[in-house]
């Protein structure tokens, strides 16, 4: 019995290392490419995008021209479901498969620990989505950022607060992840210092559906705004429908993760009237319409990340090109001599691997995303 | 016999008839109040075709109908467990070291990391095997000693600079402490209650650790954990000693592998123990084990907190190997992750426990491919092999025994 | 007070959803001891079944002429969906292995992540909106608002409720239900077909999680295929509280843990209002190790 046991581990084992050799049948010179991001789970709208993003880079890419030297540009979307585990497992696999650059993650608690395994590799990597400071602060050198900073966003916020909504007071709700609870506190912070009397700051739990109690709370304190830190656009729609069912008076500011068709489509009339920041795009520039016109077509509408993503993989492929070589210090050079105008804005990374923050206020109104307010010029007309 | 055959393909016939009503309104009904068929027969006659092959090949298996093919094939199968006869013991033991060593040799770091998985959940496992397996508690909210481990090791060395060989011993302290605090609470209730008892200390562990902001940085998590360091002597002019990081995942590996087979040797001596005697007749009979002589309440805290320092010492091997923690690697899932693979192996079976963990960790990296089907096939999966094995791959010894004497008596579906 | 009646009403409707997904989980347990993992699934099930249906009265302009019908329709329609599926459930993955309780257990844990990912396949992983304009408004006395939506979930459950307490101990059926759940040899004997009770009871749990899905849907605006396990979760929580296996206890600890998590997150700390219901769970077990109502040689049991 014992031996069959042991005699049937050898085999097992022997099976199951067979199962991971990297299968390199092909000769046409490839360049590999992956995304990480959530494709299953609470978050995979934006997961999604972020892939889809990716994809539409490539494909125009590749109309432009494409890689010289490579017959095709292959892209390896791996699903992290926002955990820290799956994402060095991904980041891992990704090595394995021999890929020259990453863009992702999209929670900034999968990227901090996935950018660690990479960058000890030497791989450059290009987060869309992950705002916290921590991303870029580390001094990683390959690590670089598309989307803004939650330390650029919150002091935004907090000047639309003060500007442009006239407010005096603020209740303040977080959802506790890495991303939400340190922009909430960022908000809280710089409200102390801007002169705006935070009134309550309150928690809710992730893949909470009932937030009656906190909401309850908050329309008895009756604060001018009520700051919104949720990750997501999900638990987002649920609180302003309860809020609005509730009758909570104040109005009502989100942040980036919001920024999704989806929000308005679950939050219906609830959602009309809820101000957010998000980081600016202009739709008017012959690069965005191009974007949108073939992102549509294929994928729908475009949500929050999809033009960060877009963006990303561009300056990536771009710098590529023009190192010649998928050298990782002569890539990051080429990065760094970037200087264009991307689909969501002008791209141009500093030392620490920014690309800089352009947030603006946002209204929902009829169903759209209006841009209302900006910090440089005030109210959008 | 033909009856028999005539039961299985009813049974199959009404049961794809009931899948294509439940795809219907799933897949038929559109938000724009059409109703189409196109797509759910289309997903029908994919499973219904696969699911057709399985149903063949599992008649023609049990009716001898290829006997001439698969004849030959059993009876080569029983060849090579007859060579695995010929070789003693030793022997393949020695074989499957060897295959360990070389393992990190031979493949790329996807593999190794994938293995470094496997070999903490064994550790994880052989402390679950004492609280569920030999000692028959349900335990649902193991997953919270693996955090105090891993917490324990992150917070002393970012905090503090302690090495982690000082760590290691600490984080097996702390967890067997709360091993003891989540245990002694517990003892007077059994089954059920006690599984919803400990899934909420598991739950209660993981919040603590997601707001208590000051201590564990809540949700953010503990950045900027230092690998495993380990002192080499160098002979330059006089002999020193120079810190040597474990930054590379092979070297990692062999370290992972040493608490691994230590677990595995320590929880084999145990079971063999007066204590694990004890242990087990306590799973079977709690009463009759205490009018025997067994303090069942001490030997109940004993093995929460026997089973939480492994749990402890494997936690801090995986804030080492990860160099960051937050409190989304501990949630109530993972709980239930670790207690299949000591249920699919084989309750209370070491080997058996060893190869649940390498299916149920293998397995989704094996299906990764798969993309989006990769979770539907694993939840399918492991239906699929309850079905077949309900006693896990390798049921242990004893138990088998038992289930051969139960079959001949009347059934009694209400033990615990 | 104001304030106090209002988190008495918020938690009153969550209270009433938790215990109508109780049931189910207290139900299935007093018949065959399985802590039915896939329960919360059932209830993601009819919550999409719901949404479906009512998308379709909407496209076909019915919910203009008929609103009430297109909801009775919505529901029943979750309901016996749900209960479909219960059954096909139980006979693939937990009658083969009835016997083995761990065996089971695992079963239920897989077929509970194959379904949440068939959702996912089949649904999309995106928020399900749901057609919320049915039952928008509400009172106000003073600061205290409550909605419809509110009034008719606990309204639903309270019905519910009665007519499962009728069902169970004052027809035939209840009655061959309680004699399987405590002897199923002797119930054979006397003519009762256990496995028929069993798949029965199975049916009977999902439907009152789909009428569950149905109003979390209409309440909260949206579903998504994960949302079953964490409302399960509690849910079962709550049926242990009341001492597992038996329904009023269910319904008790469904509403006990609802007001413990509003009123805790409504006066103490929103982070640390799970902690507040697990805090009360294991205290009561701890001096009642068979829950509130529970005791395990009782004739009330199902």
């Amino acid at each position: 019995m014992k031996k069959k046991v042991f005699f049937m581990f050898v085999m097992a084992l022997a099976v199951v290392s067979f199962l991971f050799v990297p299968v390199n049948s092909s000769s046409a010179k490839t360049l590999k490419i992956g995304t990480m991001s959530p494709l299953t789970g609470p978050y995979a709208s934006d997961g999604t995008d972020i892939k889809n993003g990716a994809l539409t880079a490539i494909e125009v890419f590749n109309e432009n021209g494409g890689m010289p030297g490579y017959d095709k540009i292959k892209l390896y979307p791996m699903d992290t479901v926002c955990d820290p585990r799956q994402a060095v497992a991904t980041a891992n696999k990704l090595l394995n498969l021999e890929v020259v650059g990453v863009i992702g993650a999209y929670c900034s608690s999968s990227t901090i620990p996935a950018s660690t395994v990479l960058n000890g590799a030497d791989i450059p990597m290009i987060t869309p989505a992950s705002t916290n400071e921590k991303v870029t602060d580390r001094g990683l050198p390959y690590m670089f950022r598309m989307c803004g900073r939650d330390d650029d966003q919150a002091p935004a916020a907090v000047k639309f607060m003060k500007e442009g909504l006239k407010a005096k007071t603020v209740f303040i709700v977080d959802d506790k992840t890495t991303y939400s609870q340190g922009l909430a506190d960022g908000v809280e912070k710089n409200c102390k210092k801007m002169g705006i009397k935070v009134l309550g700051h309150d928690h809710v739990n992730q893949g909470d559906r009932d937030f009656s109690a906190v909401l309850t709370e908050a329309k008895t304190i009756n604060a001018d705004v009520f700051y919104m830190s949720l990750q997501g656009y999900s638990p987002a729609a649920m609180m302003v429908i309860q809020a609005k069912r509730l009758g909570l008076k104040s109005k009502i500011l989100g942040q980036d993760a919001i920024y999704q068709p989806q929000f308005i489509t679950v939050g219906k009339d609830a959602a009309e009237g809820v101000y957010l920041t998000y980081g600016y795009t202009d739709k008017s520039t012959p690069e965005y319409k191009a974007f949108a016109k073939r992102y549509t077509k294929k994928y729908g509408a475009i949500g929050a990340y999809a033009t960060y993503s877009f963006d990303a993989t561009t300056v990536l492929l771009k710098a590529i090109k023009a190192a010649g070589s998928t050298n990782p210090d002569k890539i990051k050079a080429q990065i760094m001599k970037l200087d264009y105008d991307g689909v969501s804005k002008h791209v141009k990374f500093n030392a620490k691997g920014d690309s800089g923050s352009s947030y603006i206020a946002f209204k929902v109104e009829n169903g759209k995303f209006v841009p209302y307010w900006s910090p440089a010029k005030g109210f959008w007309k | 016999m033909r009856q028999e055959y005539k039961k299985i393909w009813k049974n199959y016939a009404v049961g794809m008839a009931w899948l294509l009503g439940l795809l219907w309104p799933m897949l038929g009904i559109h938000p724009d109040g059409t109703l189409t068929f196109h797509r759910t027969l289309t997903v029908w006659l994919y499973i219904f075709a696969g699911s057709l092959i399985c149903v063949l090949f599992y008649i023609t298996k049990k009716s001898r109908i290829l006997s001439g093919v698969t004849d030959p094939l059993v009876n080569g199968a029983g060849k090579l467990s007859d060579i695995s006869k010929a070789l003693p013991t030793s022997v393949w033991m020695v074989l499957l070291f060897v295959f360990l060593l070389v393992y990190p040799l031979v493949n790329g770091r996807y593999a190794i990391d994938v293995a470094i998985s496997v070999l903490l959940y064994v550790c994880l496992g052989m402390g679950l095997n004492i609280v569920v397996g030999l000692a028959g508690m349900l335990d649902l909210g193991y997953i919270a000693f693996y955090g105090v481990g891993a917490y324990t090791y992150a917070l002393l060395n970012v905090a503090y600079g302690l090495s982690f060989w000082l760590c290691l011993p600490l984080a097996g302290c702390f967890a067997c402490i709360a091993g003891c605090l989540v245990g002694y609470p517990t003892l007077n209730m059994r089954g059920d209650y006690l599984a919803i008892v400990t899934m909420g200390f598991g739950e209660i562990t993981r919040i603590v650790l997601n707001n208590w902001m000051s201590l564990t940085n809540g949700p953010n998590g503990i950045l900027g954990i230092k690998p495993i360091s380990i002192l080499i002597p160098t002979f330059h002019n006089t002999m020193s000693f120079e810190t040597f990081w474990v930054k590379k995942l092979n070297v990692l590996y062999y370290f992972v592998l040493i608490l691994a087979v230590i677990s595995v040797i320590a929880v084999t001596r145990l079971r063999n123990s007066r204590i694990g005697r004890a242990w087990e007749s306590i799973r079977e009979d709690e009463t009759a084990a205490e009018l025997m002589g067994v303090n069942t309440f001490r030997y109940k805290l004993l093995a929460y907190a026997v089973g939480a320092v492994f749990a402890g010492l494997a936690g801090a091997f995986f804030a080492a190997r990860m160099r960051f923690v937050s409190p989304e690697s501990f949630t109530f899932i993972e709980s239930c992750m670790v207690l299949c693979m000591v249920v699919l192996g084989g309750m209370g079976s070491i080997p058996g426990i060893v190869l649940g963990v390498i299916v149920l960790i293998a397995l989704p990296e094996v299906f990764r491919q798969f993309a989006l089907y990769r979770m539907l096939v694993f939840g399918a999966a492991m239906i699929i092999i309850m079905l077949f094995k309900p006693d896990g791959l390798i049921p242990a010894k004893r138990l088998k025994i038992q289930a051969q004497y139960e079959k001949k008596g009347e059934t009694d579906t209400n033990v615990s | 007070m104001d304030y106090f009646i209002q988190q008495l009403v918020n938690g009153l409707t969550l209270g009433g959803l938790y215990a109508l997904i109780a049931l189910g989980y207290t139900m299935v347990y007093g018949v065959i001891f399985l802590i039915n993992f896939a329960h919360g699934e059932f209830f993601t099930a009819g919550g999409y079944i719901g949404v479906i249906a009512l998308s379709y009265c909407i496209a076909h302009g019915y919910t203009q002429t008929h609103p009430f019908l297109c909801l009775a329709g919505a529901f029943s329609l979750a309901m016996i969906y749900s209960a479909y599926l219960a059954v096909g459930v139980e006979k693939i993955a937990y009658l083969p292995l009835r016997g083995s309780r761990l065996a089971v257990l695992l079963s239920a844990l897989g077929m509970s992540i194959f379904l949440q990912n068939g959702m996912m396949l089949t649904q999309g992983v995106m928020d399900k909106a749901y057609p919320g304009e049915l039952f928008e408004g509400g009172f106000s006395f003073g600061m205290v608002t409550i909605s419809y939506l509110q009034i008719m979930i606990i309204t639903m459950t309270v019905l519910l409720l009665f007519g499962l307490n009728r069902l169970v101990y004052k027809t035939k059926i209840g009655m061959a239900m309680r004699a399987t759940a405590q002897d199923k040899t002797m119930s054979a004997l006397v003519a009762i077909g256990s496995n028929n009770i069993i798949s029965l009871t199975f049916a009977i749990g999902a439907g009152l999680a789909a009428a569950a899905g149905v109003m979390v849907g209409l309440y909260y605006g949206s579903v998504h295929y994960d949302m079953g396990f964490n409302l399960g979760m509690k849910a079962f929580c709550a049926a242990v509280l009341g001492g597992i296996g038996n329904i009023t206890g269910a319904m008790l600890g469904g509403l006990i843990i609802g007001l413990v998590e509003v009123f805790g997150a409504g006066y103490i700390s929103g982070q640390y209002k799970d902690v507040f219901a697990f805090i009360i769970l294991i205290g009561v077990l701890y001096y009642r190790p068979t829950g509130i109502m529970g005791e395990n040689i009782d004739e009330t049991r199902v």
